[in-house]
């Protein structure tokens, strides 16, 4: 392995790698505020609101074509990471750099290189078509014309939508919602892409299935760096040349999947020893 | 340039496609529109100049100065109403963090969402005005076009504000908006959209001083039933430009500051 981080926090990952690295996290501590109550509001209204801490002190460097399985137990802060890494929420405390841009900083410049599949069938536009909705989120996303007709002609062939594209959302399956949203995060072509628990509301074929489209149609043409959050060990093993475990906010782990093949450590085996270290 | 044109078509298409799917929407709102001017028009025969003296001295009658009130003072409210109702509509849908993942900036997603409402409530305004004319014989003769046109720019910009304050509070407080509250509603009364303030008490007339709508229903009242130009009307042209000079970078400020803290506190996408 090149560096395991597994024993201490924070958990810093150098690659030895001589180019910059597409997205760097520096100390990123991600912090919500928790709404006070009536009681808390009457008795101490000049109080500071108290904070739940997402993420602490998180520091990471991920180049250019890893594909990152972002592992660890609900709520230790994996959707969060990806959400700061995607722009969609600032750091309390630290900074994120993609592709060159700090996302505090220079937000839009740091989102163009950033594709974001969401998880949440409900961000399309329910009443309008497959097409319809990448035409208005491309739109988003500065493309236009021609360019954005051949982009989506091209990104629904790739995520083989054809039949459907011409009918509204509301009547399409997870499955087909999920590859829609695959087709979103990549219309701008960017270099990153986020996966955030894609295959989670999908049945073990559909799964399989939404898998290989990123593995073989996605991945191996473009060699985009892929973040991929995951609770399933097979998927990561499939689609990911290195693993990031986090627990309670803290990175555990970052190591290659390679290096644990090396060392003969199963995933799940190198999964629980993370865990152990933070303790879950 | 072009790509921001090329995004305001994209938000208009969208929401012309969805609105398209809800017909009877767009005509129960025609409907009832129909029915306050059939009310107004009844309400006109009983109100005149002798028995309202805030009516005497214009030239026109109470139908008259009741459409302006009710076209506009609806069509403001609607704008009022556009932008923080877009907002919280796509945080509920899910949309707003797919939107806000792409490479257009909050403000504009918050500007060009409400692009569609208010090119069909512009249409909802000509369609009760063409039939305040056609069938109740409403006068706009004396109609001054580019004073009208003027007045109308600044009164929508000034509600355009009001509009992205509202979201502003939408995103900081997630409900209960004041803005909306404080002007729709109680605003269009103390503004004399339906009667004239001199016949309201001295605390409204108090209260209508300070209200936006005054200003712009006396000067669309003044240019599109008494023809008053440009020139006439400097004095409240002048005042209605000082509130967009201090209202829109106020507002467009305040909603910049409200999205960064959400996305700071990571409540953005929370409703």
């Amino acid at each position: 392995m090149k560096q395991s981080s597994s024993s201490s926090c924070p958990a810093v990952v150098r690659v030895s790698v001589p180019e910059a690295p597409i997205i760097s996290a520096v100390d990123v501590t991600m912090c919500f505020p928790i709404v006070k109550r009536y009681r808390e509001l009457l008795l101490h209204p000049l109080r500071p609101r108290r904070m739940y801490t997402a993420l602490s002190s998180v520091t990471i460097e991920i180049q250019e074509g890893d594909r990152v399985a972002v592992m660890g137990p609900n709520g230790a802060g994996k959707t969060t990471l990806l959400k700061l890494i995607g722009g969609l929420i600032l750091p309390t405390k630290g900074d994120i750099v993609v592709n060159g841009f700090s996302t505090i900083h220079h937000s839009a410049a740091a989102r163009k290189s950033v594709g974001f599949v969401l998880n949440e069938e409900r961000s399309f536009f329910w009443r309008l078509t497959g097409a319809q909705n990448l035409e208005f989120f491309g739109a988003l996303d500065n493309l236009g014309g021609a360019d954005l007709r051949n982009r989506i002609r091209e990104l629904i062939s790739l995520v083989g939508l054809e039949e459907a594209a011409g009918r509204v959302v509301e009547g399409y399956s997870s499955g087909m919602k999920q590859r829609l949203a695959l087709a979103r995060g990549l219309i701008a072509e960017p270099r990153v892409l986020i996966l955030d628990e894609t295959t989670r509301a999908l049945d073990p074929i559909a799964s399989d299935e939404m898998i290989d489209l990123i593995l073989s149609r996605i991945y191996s043409g473009s060699r985009k760096t892929l973040l991929i959050a995951t609770h399933r060990m097979d998927e990561a093993l499939k689609l990911c040349n290195k693993v990031l475990v986090i627990n309670k906010g803290r990175v555990q782990a970052f190591d290659s999947i390679s290096d644990l093949k090396r060392d003969r450590i199963t995933l799940p085996q190198y999964y629980r020893r993370a865990l152990a270290v933070g303790g879950v | 340039m072009i790509p921001l044109l090329r995004k305001a078509g994209a938000f208009v298409l969208r929401d012309f496609r969805i609105e398209s799917g809800y017909k009877t929407a767009f005509l129960i709102r025609i409907i009832d529109s129909m029915m306050l001017l059939v009310l107004f028009y009844f309400l006109s025969q009983l109100i005149t100049p002798s028995t309202s003296p805030g009516l005497k001295g214009h030239g026109y009658g109470y139908f008259s100065f009741a459409l302006i009130g009710l076209g506009f003072a609806r069509y403001f409210d609607l704008t009022l109403r556009m932008f923080s109702e877009s907002i919280r509509l796509a945080q509920v849908t899910g949309c707003f963090e797919a939107m806000m993942s792409s490479q257009t900036g909050c403000i504009t997603v918050a500007l060009m969402s409400s692009l569609y409402g208010l090119i069909s409530g512009g249409v909802q305004l000509l369609l009760i005005l063409a039939a305040g004319v056609v069938a109740f014989g409403m006068d706009l003769t004396h109609l001054n076009l580019p004073a009208t046109a003027l007045v109308l720019v600044l009164s929508l910009t000034i509600f355009v504000a009001f509009g992205v304050l509202s979201a502003a509070a939408v995103v900081w407080l997630k409900k209960g908006d004041p803005i909306t509250w404080i002007l729709g509603g109680f605003g269009t009364i103390v503004g004399g959209a339906y009667f004239p303030i001199d016949m309201m008490p001295a605390w409204m007339q108090k209260v209508a001083l300070v209200n936006p709508f005054t200003y712009c229903l006396d000067a669309l009242r003044m240019t599109m039933l008494q023809g008053y130009s440009v020139v006439m009307i400097a004095k409240l042209l002048a005042t209605l430009l000082g509130i967009v000079a201090i209202l829109l970078p106020a507002s467009l400020g305040l909603f910049a500051a409200a999205v960064q803290k959400g996305r700071r506190e990571g409540t953005l996408m929370q409703y």
